[in-house]
């Protein structure tokens, strides 16, 4: 095995082993503020926060529960929602109105909330 | 004036239409179904540790039936969820979603 072939193995070898640990620390640093996300959840509450809630357009359907989400995927979607990828009138509209940092705050209080559910 | 007998079989049918969404879902035939196809990302328990995975455990039935539909028909779009809606039957996703929304959430993610 030439040294060049090596160098490249263990390179990849090296970023395999580092890649992992470092998805996991990001997951464990949720980037937004929980308490600055209470100050904005005004929005979401009026359909999230009502037990037995159902939409009715476009399609009849309970609103989907998002306390103890995890954070990462509660941005993902409000983001989604905000470029357009994903369909939805009444929250393509709340997204629309969210900077990046809101969005950042919101995931983190909804992810937390379920936390203190579950202590309670 | 018309014949009542006439009119059972479509009455019946009518019936049988207007019925066919609510239909008894069969927990253990989704659990099987969750193994083998949801559950290496989103748990068997639907308490997924990737946050990149949503959690399922709980969550609304209708809305988990919803939201698979959607995947399988390509109104909602993720190249994930896609491949792996669309091996599902209707009533292989009514109960996927009954299964899931039967379990009870579990937050072990440590802040």
């Amino acid at each position: 095995m030439n040294p060049k072939t090596l160098r490249t193995l263990v390179a990849v070898a090296a970023s395999c082993a580092v890649a992992p640990i470092a998805a996991h620390a990001q997951q464990a640093a949720p980037a937004g503020s929980p308490a600055e996300g209470a100050q904005k959840v005004q929005m979401c509450q009026g359909c999230h926060g009502i037990p037995g809630w159902r939409t009715a357009f476009p399609e009849v359907y309970s609103v989907p529960k998002i306390a103890g989400q995890h954070a990462a995927y509660i941005e993902k979607a409000l983001h989604e929602y905000k470029t357009g990828e994903r369909s939805h009138p009444s929250m393509r509209a709340i997204a629309a109105s969210l900077s990046d940092k809101d969005i950042a705050n919101l995931a983190a209080y909804y992810a937390q909330s379920g936390l203190a559910a579950t202590v309670r | 004036m018309m014949n009542a007998r006439f009119l059972i079989p479509f009455v019946a049918a009518a019936v049988g239409i207007a019925a066919a969404p609510a239909r008894a879902a069969d927990v253990a035939a989704g659990a099987a179904k969750a193994k083998e196809v949801c559950a290496a990302c989103h748990g068997l328990d639907g308490n997924s540790a990737n946050a990149d995975y949503p959690r399922l455990a709980g969550q609304h039935r209708d809305y988990l039936a919803k939201v698979l539909r959607d995947y399988k028909s390509g109104t909602r779009k993720n190249p994930i969820m896609g491949g792996m809606t669309a091996a599902l039957t209707r009533d292989d996703i009514e109960n996927v979603a009954a299964y899931y929304s039967s379990l009870p959430p579990v937050v072990t993610a440590r802040y």
